[in-house]
């Protein structure tokens, strides 16, 4: 950390350096007696107080406004910011600058005199860190640079309007930390002591009120749209709530991962237990690969066979992490009959993995506006044309664009809440207890196989039922 | 990744491992062909399985097994390392006076240990055990062929497990299976242990034709093999894929806290570490990386799993791009044959890939149907590490498939000999 940085954090009694993501936030002074209460100090008012002191001396001053809040939320975690100020730190130190990371995971720095090439080139490598992120690649129109702003701090330069900013963070700074203090704590991160009893309460819990389903559609002909199966899982946040409602279940992967596999063969166990009005025509079923050997799978095998087809979601992680059980798996799924698909690709491993080589009957994909711009549309488009539109299934469509971009691409199958909806429409206009019930109300109890949502619906047969409907057309793009 | 002897990932893994052949067959060869010859030749069996587990790590048997080396260089004899740990040397009698004075090296090494103390104490066997060929030549034939026989035994056993139908395949229990207890319990005890003697290092060498190896880089990790014996003796840490790996994270990153406490020349040359992309990402590497550039850095590669890569690709990138822009090459570890295909180093902008050697690489193709050869052109000669051979058909085949570059067991045996050669020149222009 430099000399700059330390001197100006010191002085304002933070002992920690901005590098230091636990600094992000606040610091609460000791309250003066007969004072207006206690005086926030933030990293927004130390840059306010160093924007303010520079006053009369701003010649050759210049400071650089870096959005990372604009970020996309998985993109701008502590790691990454830490990075971006690694990446910052030599230069703003060798022009005895001083930096400043904002709650909000924006970074301002204030340099005198420097080799604006220098810092230039510094902040577009930063920029080609964050490539992947709509923020850098994205064209507002307007011409302006969505990644970051400068000020020329000097005479007939932007010196008000970064006081401007400065004054405007600090007052947002400190609502965000009187808020903060008035919110519940974060939940904890899941570690291995608590996934014991995690794992424990699972054994016996009743997860039949945690499966959701949800259909997806296929347009069969021009004109008409069918399910294509019905997808169960099980609703994660619910499950957080059930099972450990101050324990964040996914804050480990590799934790996660193994708990998930306890999971499988209790909804397996669920799901061989259920009884519905009509199966449907295809459960697919997230399953890890060591699910598929088991005896819970046979067990459901048996359950539904004769009367419906399974489809098997598998995840690129257990894949990769276990690729010759994935070989044996997919080759059994397939003797039986079933249809192999691989979940949760999206538009970065559809660029980096040969998606081909899962040689699967359905690829999954999550569904992103992102697709639609710049390199992921490229990637996209390439990566469908290759794959094929039929072997394609785009997920998480919670909006006609979703659709539309789809269609246009040859894509014939889709799920997520756009579909949900459309089904929930097309069953209240030929259901006889429609006039009852709203639109969400039908959405919701589709979702659900048991539980009161499902019993305040008057007509279970309609619910449980995989209609024939009208398909959506593609707008032209 | 660490060759499989240290860290098991998998029971598949572990499954390959003991396919490669053992010195048990060969050894049997060679006495098979040493039939007519046995006059003026000698052998010695070094009981080393008798030794406790603490002295019968991996390093140690390689030690053992290279005090032989020289010998083996100037022709005078063959060292053959058992599944079981046992050493056993033929040699012409000439060199007896040498085989001695190893032989009071070895005595040296493990004197601490009861198998030496207690030697021929109650029924306890001599450690060491002499045969004259011209007179024993059958006993020792009938004590290799036992060897072997047990040991294709336990093979074909294992084999049959693995050729089980999925559905009723159930891991291979060796130990009771890692719980959330157990690793709870490991994570805790793994935050004050001191992890400097577990510390390890294996090369990654060039080996070009029938030149000796030439270290490219040094791999150093924590021994998953010392920790499991000196934490949970009877527990398979294999057992739960994803508790391991959960395991492997907080070693890497003690590892690294380890390396920041250092300040010898422990991360000096040339040297790879284990990582994974979070912890690439935290404040620990950054503390490493100041220390490293501190220093005279040469190479550093940074190996991370392919299982953290594709969990989060976008993670991935964004620390590959930091990691490279610091000078640092990445490798993607533990690519299996199986996974192979699914590993595009090029569309990866990886810069080093460790396949993991497999015997049965030796049927050609990958399950895609394309040749490893194809792929190793495609990823590059100088791009990809064959890691795990443990045996010369591992560098013989990886060779034909045009790789250069090589580590494990074999690898680590071969720079011993070279090294042995060396010095032995060196006395003798003396």
């Amino acid at each position: 950390m430099g000399d700059a940085i330390c001197r100006v954090t010191r002085c304002a009694g933070i002992g920690r350096n901005p590098t230091d993501i636990g600094a992000k936030g606040k610091k609460m002074n000791i309250p003066v007696p007969g004072g207006d209460g206690p005086e926030i100090v933030t990293q927004e008012s130390l840059l306010l107080g160093a924007a303010e002191r520079i006053s009369r001396i701003r010649d050759g001053r210049v400071a650089v406004h870096i959005h990372l809040s604009r970020l996309r939320p998985q993109n701008r975690q502590d790691g990454h910011v830490r990075i971006a100020l690694r990446m910052l730190e030599p230069i703003v130190n060798a022009y005895r600058g001083q930096m400043f990371l904002l709650g909000t995971s924006d970074i301002v720095f204030m340099m005198k005199d420097p080799y604006v090439t220098d810092v230039e080139n510094m902040i577009y490598k930063l920029r080609a860190l964050f490539s992947k992120d709509p923020l850098t690649f994205q064209d507002g129109g307007d011409g302006q640079d969505k990644f970051c702003t400068w000020y020329e701090l000097g005479e007939s330069g932007d010196y008000e309007e970064f006081l401007q900013v400065a004054r405007a963070a600090t007052a947002a700074a400190r609502k965000r930390v009187r808020e903060k203090d008035a919110a519940p704590a974060e939940r904890r991160s899941i570690d291995s002591k608590i996934l014991g009893e995690v794992l424990t309460r699972l054994a016996t819990m009743d997860v039949s009120k945690l499966i959701r389903r949800q259909a997806a559609m296929v347009i069969a002909k021009e004109t008409q749209a069918v399910v294509l199966f019905q997808e169960f899982f099980v609703a994660m946040a619910e499950l957080q709530r059930v099972l450990a409602p101050d324990i964040n279940l996914m804050g480990n992967r590799w934790l996660f991962q193994h708990l998930s596999q306890t999971l499988d063969l209790r909804v397996l166990g669920a799901l061989t237990g259920m009884k519905l009005r009509a199966q449907p025509n295809v459960y697919s079923l997230n399953l890890n690969i060591s699910a598929v050997g088991d005896r819970a799978f046979e067990q459901f095998e048996t359950h539904v066979k004769g009367q419906a087809g399974i489809s098997v979601e598998m995840q690129i992680l257990d894949i990769l992490g276990d690729s010759r059980g994935f070989y044996a798996t997919r080759q059994t799924l397939r003797d039986r009959g079933h249809m192999v698909t691989i979940d949760g690709l999206n538009e970065l491993t559809m660029q980096f993995l040969d998606i081909t080589q899962f040689d699967a009957d359905l690829y999954k994909v999550t569904w992103s506006p992102d697709m639609t711009e710049g390199e992921h549309a490229l990637t996209m488009s390439k990566a469908v044309a290759t794959i094929g539109g039929d072997k394609i299934l785009l997920a998480r469509c919670d909006s006609e664009a979703a659709i539309g971009w789809g269609l246009n691409r040859g894509i014939k199958r889709f799920q997520g809440r756009y579909i949900d909806t459309m089904l929930a429409a097309f069953t209240m206009q030929s259901c006889d207890k429609a006039s009852a019930c709203t639109l969400a109300q039908c959405t919701n109890r589709h979702a659900v196989i048991a539980g009161p949502l499902r019993s305040e619906c008057g007509n279970n047969d309609m619910l449980d039922s995989s209609p024939v409907m009208r398909a959506p057309r593609a707008r032209s793009q | 990744m660490s060759p499989t002897f240290e860290r098991p990932i998998t029971e598949q893994q572990k499954e390959i491992a003991q396919r490669l052949p053992a010195g048990e067959n060969l050894l049997l060869d060679y006495l098979h062909k040493l039939e007519r010859h046995r006059r003026g030749r000698r052998a010695v069996l070094a009981r080393l399985s008798s030794l406790q587990a603490v002295n019968r790590r991996e390093h140690h048997i390689r030690i053992a097994s290279s005090t032989f080396e020289p010998m083996v260089k100037q022709l005078k004899g063959q060292v053959f390392t058992l599944s079981n740990c046992d050493l056993i040397f033929v040699f012409k009698e000439i060199a007896l006076h040498e085989v001695e004075s190893v032989i009071v090296k070895l005595r040296f090494m493990f004197n601490e240990d009861p198998a030496l103390t207690d030697e021929g104490v109650g029924n306890r066997p001599s450690f060491f055990d002499w045969f004259l060929l011209e007179r024993d030549y059958d006993s020792l034939l009938h004590l290799a062929q036992r060897m072997a026989s047990d040991e294709e035994q336990r093979r074909s056993q294992e084999q049959m497990n693995s050729n089980k139908p999925i559905a009723h395949r159930r891991p291979v229990r060796r130990g009771e299976a890692l719980t959330t207890e157990m690793l709870a319990k490991l994570e805790d005890a793994l935050a004050s242990a001191d992890l400097a003697n577990m510390l390890r290092r294996q090369a990654v060498c060039a080996i070009v034709g029938n030149t000796p190896p030439q270290p490219v880089f040094n791999e150093l990790f924590i021994s998953i093999a010392d920790l499991r014996e000196t934490l949970l003796p009877k527990v398979n840490l294999a057992s739960s894929p994803w508790l391991f790996q959960q395991l492997t994270e907080t070693l890497d990153r003690r590892i690294l806290s380890l390396l920041n406490k250092h300040d010898d020349r422990t991360v000096d040359g040339d040297i790879s570490i284990n990582l994974n992309v979070q912890t690439l990402l935290a404040p620990e590497f950054l503390v490493f990386d100041d220390n490293i550039k501190a220093s005279m850095r040469g190479t550093m590669v940074l190996e991370l799993q392919k299982v953290d890569i594709f969990a989060d690709l976008g993670a991935f990138l964004f620390a590959r791009d930091f990691a490279h822009d610091r000078g640092y090459r990445i490798c993607i570890d533990g690519v299996n044959m199986e996974s192979l295909p699914f590993v595009d180093r090029v569309r990866l902008g990886i810069d080093l890939v460790k396949i993991v050697w497999d015997s049965a690489m030796m049927d050609g193709t990958l399950p895609n149907g394309e040749t490893i050869e194809t792929y190793v052109d495609r990823c590059g000669p100088s791009r990809s590490i064959l890691c795990r051979c443990d045996a010369q058909d591992a560098v013989d085949f990886g060779q034909s498939m045009g790789i250069t570059l090589f580590q494990g067991r074999h690898v680590e045996n071969m720079l011993a000999a070279a090294t042995a050669a060396k010095r032995g020149i060196l006395s003798r222009r003396r």
